[in-house]
């Protein structure tokens, strides 16, 4: 019998400014993991994203709101990395 | 009347959203692309924005300006996309029954809108441009 192999959800995360264009991209997909936390997907973002963290500080908002470390991630979350903003 | 919009922005038609029979003023700031920054010669600037956020973010504000002020109505429209000098990126109009209320609720949402909107810009100048470097959002 075939061993299941084990499935993490992902979740996409949107990209603005700054970010989307060091990315290359307008979104990413990360794997999460059990009880992910706004801080544990900013930590995977600068490990897996190096060159965001070289050149730019960023937020990351979780369903259109600026999230605070604790606040934990749900795959069905809306969620995107935030520059500094400079609209006006 | 709140938005994120990639067409022209009316005047008029922010002028006329935002005038209300009980009100005796309404202030209207425009926003618009200056032709230099601190240190050269600016051709247009490209405007990014997170609309969904960015609208939601729009009423919040028009809702802490109501707590602070005695205001009618509150009007504000940002544009996205490549905009040439002169073209208006920006504007914000209030009424109210009283000028002072109508004056400070529209400095406080066009100050608001610049320091906690999820929107971004990039310019195009003389040296190549780049992405402005604007203010760091925070979670309070």
């Amino acid at each position: 019998m075939a061993r299941e192999e084990q499935t993490y959800p992902t979740i996409m995360v949107k990209l603005f400014g700054s970010s989307r264009e060091i990315i290359g991209n307008d979104k990413i997909t990360l794997k999460l993991s059990e009880k992910m936390t706004a801080l544990d997907l900013r930590r995977m973002i600068l490990e897996q994203y190096p060159q965001v963290a070289r050149k730019i500080q960023f937020v990351i908002a979780i369903n259109r709101k600026i999230a605070d470390d604790a606040t934990t991630v749900d795959p069905m979350d809306e969620v995107a990395i935030l520059p500094p903003v400079s609209g006006g | 009347m709140i938005s994120i919009t990639s067409e022209p922005i009316d005047l008029c038609q922010i002028l006329v959203a935002a005038k209300d029979g009980s009100s005796g003023g309404t202030t209207l700031f425009v926003g618009s692309v200056r032709d230099h920054n601190e240190k050269e010669r600016i051709f247009q600037i490209y405007y990014e924005a997170y609309k969904e956020m960015a609208e939601q973010n729009f009423a919040e504000i028009e809702n802490e300006a109501r707590r602070r002020w005695n205001i009618k109505r509150f009007v504000a429209v940002h544009r996205t996309g490549s905009l040439k000098v002169g073209d208006i990126s920006v504007a914000v109009a209030v009424s109210a029954e009283h000028r002072k209320e109508a004056f400070e609720a529209c400095k406080y949402g066009v100050d608001a809108i610049k320091m906690r909107a999820p929107i971004w810009k990039k310019e195009v100048s003389d040296s190549g441009g780049g992405w402005v470097e604007g203010f760091p959002l925070d979670s309070d």
